[in-house]
């Protein structure tokens, strides 16, 4: 039995929720990972993940296969995440509940090291759209070409992103790049 | 080519040569290969992207979000959105089967109204009670008001 994304889409597409449930925890974990890395939140990105794989279930009968279910996915992803970022809501205090801090937590840090984590805080300081191209280009290890299909841009407005981010990282993580 | 363009290219490619395009790969490699500084801003970017690669893809334990996910997920799922290009194949997969007495009750109808009217049973009417049926009918329709012809009732 062909069990590729695509094949499982198709079944998805009928109504099959089992291959729906198999779908979604193949590429869970990966897009919970960068959902984080672009909201560098917990708590959101598992929101916006949520989110995006109940649209694949909704959007399944609709969805064809004109690029790979793992790209139609990341860019589902970025999006909501993009969306986030630009609505970032105030919310009354009462109903904030827990702040939640935006730096890794301990497992992460004992996992990263303090170099990683300063890496990782510089990445996350940048403008959003800089930041993603970042991310999916040296995170996911995407060409600048599939980088500029998730983010339904051109290539060279994803090589603008990489030049700037590159010259705000250079910037802000300065001799941290030269102990290498 | 320049520094700045060398610069420029690998902040736009990274300093992996395989991932540089093609075309102007050859003029890349030429210029870090006999060039110092060409050289220097190479082994600089090189520096940059093993940091960055590594900074990119620290690795959070999400297992228990994932659960939390799925178990979500588990729970009833929104109906899905239908591509309207299906319409035509729903309209189409329609099931008569529960409604087939009510169907062929129908068909004999109408099957009997195409056998009354073409045998002509319908136009056996009473020629008497048909024109006094005309002409009260015209009578209606074409005698003016009393009120309207400037006439006392």
């Amino acid at each position: 039995m062909d069990d590729s994304d695509e094949a499982l889409m198709a079944l998805v597409a009928k109504g099959d929720q089992a291959a729906y449930r198999k779908l979604a925890g193949r590429h869970l974990p990966a897009m919970l990972g960068l959902a984080r890395r672009i909201l560098g939140n917990a708590a959101d990105a598992e929101e916006v993940v949520q989110e995006a794989m109940l649209r694949v279930w909704t959007h399944a009968p609709r969805w064809r296969p004109l690029a790979r279910f793992r790209t139609w996915l990341t860019r589902v992803v970025v999006n909501l995440c993009l969306d986030r970022k630009r609505r970032a809501p105030w919310v009354a205090l009462e109903a904030a509940g827990e702040i939640v801090d935006p730096t890794p937590g301990a497992t992460e840090i004992s996992e990263a090291g303090e170099r990683e984590r300063l890496v990782a805080s510089a990445i996350e300081g940048l403008p959003a759209r800089q930041r993603t191209a970042i991310v999916l280009t040296y995170g996911e290890g995407l060409s600048n070409v599939q980088v500029a299909e998730i983010l339904g841009t051109t290539v060279s407005a994803v090589e603008t992103l990489l030049v700037r981010g590159k010259q705000n990282l250079r910037r802000a993580l300065g001799a941290l790049i030269d102990e290498d | 080519m320049s520094n700045a363009w060398i610069q420029a290219f690998l902040d736009r490619h990274g300093a992996d040569p395989a991932r540089w395009p093609g075309r102007e790969r050859p003029a890349a490699e030429r210029l870090i290969t006999g060039d110092r500084t060409a050289r220097a801003a190479f082994e600089a970017a090189r520096r940059l992207d093993a940091t960055l690669t590594r900074g990119a893809r620290i690795a959070a334990d999400n297992s228990a979000a994932v659960e939390r996910i799925m178990a979500k997920l588990s729970g009833p799922l929104p109906p899905q959105r239908m591509p309207l290009w299906r319409l035509p194949a729903v309209l189409l997969d329609w099931q008569f089967a529960p409604a087939w007495p009510r169907m062929a009750a129908l068909a004999c109808c109408a099957v009997l109204g195409f056998a009354i009217g073409l045998s002509g049973v319908d136009r056996h009417i009473d020629g008497q009670s048909l024109t006094a049926q005309q002409m009260d009918l015209a009578s209606a329709v074409f005698e003016p008001e009393p009120l309207l012809a400037g006439r006392r009732p």
